[in-house]
Parts: C-alpha cells; structure tokens; sequence
C-alpha cells in the first residue's frame, strides 16, 4: 500500500460524522439497558465498530492494536469476576448483588451490580470484536500478537 | 391475520435470501445477500416482538459484513485471479 494513497470523500467525511454517534450511542445502550433492549453485549459491538470503522481507512488511526486488544479483554473479563466477587466478602454468594455495601436498602444494589457487570462485559467484547478484526485484516508489523 | 401475513412475507424473503446467499458463486455478492439475509433476520425477530434479539441480530449483522469484507480483500490480494 502506497502511502500518499487516498481514500474518497465520501468514506472520510463519513466516518467522521458517525463515530461520535456510534460512541454516544453506544453508552446510551449501555446505560440505559435495564429499561430498553440493549445491554453489554450491544453496547461492547457498537464501541468495537468505532474503533475498528477509522482502520478501513487508509490514513486513518490504528487504536488498540494486537496485544493491547487482548489485554484488555482480559481486563474486562477481571473486572467482570472482581464485581462478582465482592459479594462474597459480605457473606453472600457469587454475583448476589443484594450483601453488595453500596447501598442500605438491597432492592437499590441490583440495578448498580448489574450495570458493573455490564460495564466488564462492554469492555471484553469491544476489544474482543477489534482482535478478531484484526487477525482476518492485512498484517502490520506491530500486530504481531 | 395482518401480522401472520407480514410473518409469512418475511420468512419468505429469509428463505430465499438465505438460499440465494449460499448458492451464489461471487464470494462479494454472498457477502452482500448475507447482509440482506441478517436484515430480514431482523425484522422477523421484530415482528415476533422480541426487540432484544433483534437489536443484538443489527449489531452482529454489521460487524460480521465488516469481517467479511476484510477476509475478501485478504483472499483477493493472494489469489487475484479467482474471486473478483
């Protein structure tokens, strides 16, 4: 690939456009996914889809690239079991949100235990969804994993 | 009876599509009858008021065209002759 290679209007402008969106859009899912459809999972493909649409690019930035992917996979996936374990240092059981010390009243622990989980599930499919990317993509030399 | 009508119309368009998606030899067009196909996917599940699994069939659509998309670029870079 040459480097004074350019890629058409309508593809820069484009994406410039959208990935502010998909990003807001995307916390917008995450957040309020107790009430509508929507969840982690959505939210994790969407913040994966603006970080991999600038790589379509030719001049565009490379976020997250190989090794940084996986890693923080492994961080969301932490995160994940972190939160699930704080309840079983107050004597409930894994993932019972109730014992959770945030809140006095356990009804009000739920809801912030689940959006934590969330948060963690967020976190490992964007950089799972930008990995799988970029091992089908053309090859540089710092993704070497 | 109006809904059972759209449903029918619907999984009509899935089947079709899906068998068109298959069936097709140009890897691009398969890519784009699949794209075509998870749409439908998505109406259907709508139409079956399950918004959730219609919202997760959207986002999977999009991604796995963009995967696609990369894997025939790559395929086509090797072997240029075949898969134009």
């Amino acid at each position: 690939m040459k480097q004074n290679e350019k890629d058409s209007i309508l593809l820069e402008v484009g994406f410039r456009l959208l990935i502010p969106l998909i990003v807001v859009y995307a916390f917008y899912v995450l957040l309020h996914g107790e009430y509508s459809p929507g969840g982690g999972f959505q939210a994790g493909v969407l913040l994966g889809v603006a970080v991999i649409l600038p790589r379509l690019l030719k001049s565009g930035k490379r976020l997250l690239t190989g090794f940084q992917a996986i890693m923080l996979a492994g961080c969301g996936t932490f995160f994940y079991l972190l939160i699930g374990l704080i309840p079983m240092f107050f004597g409930g059981k894994f993932l019972q949100y109730g014992v959770m010390p945030f809140f006095a009243d356990p009804v009000e622990n739920h809801p912030l235990g689940i959006l934590l989980i969330e948060v963690g599930v967020t976190i490992c499919v964007m950089a799972t969804v930008v990995s799988i990317f970029d091992s089908l993509g053309k090859k540089k030399e710092d993704d070497t994993i | 009876m109006m809904h059972t009508i759209l449903l029918a119309i619907l999984f009509c368009c899935l089947i079709v599509l899906g068998i068109c998606a298959i069936s097709v030899r140009n890897l691009f067009e398969a890519i784009i009858l699949f794209g075509a196909y998870s749409y439908f996917a998505v109406l259907s599940y709508l139409a079956l008021s399950a918004p959730d699994v219609a919202f997760t069939e959207a986002v999977i659509g999009v991604v796995s065209t963009a995967y696609f998309v990369t894997a025939w670029k790559e395929l086509k870079k090797r072997r240029p002759k075949q898969h134009e």
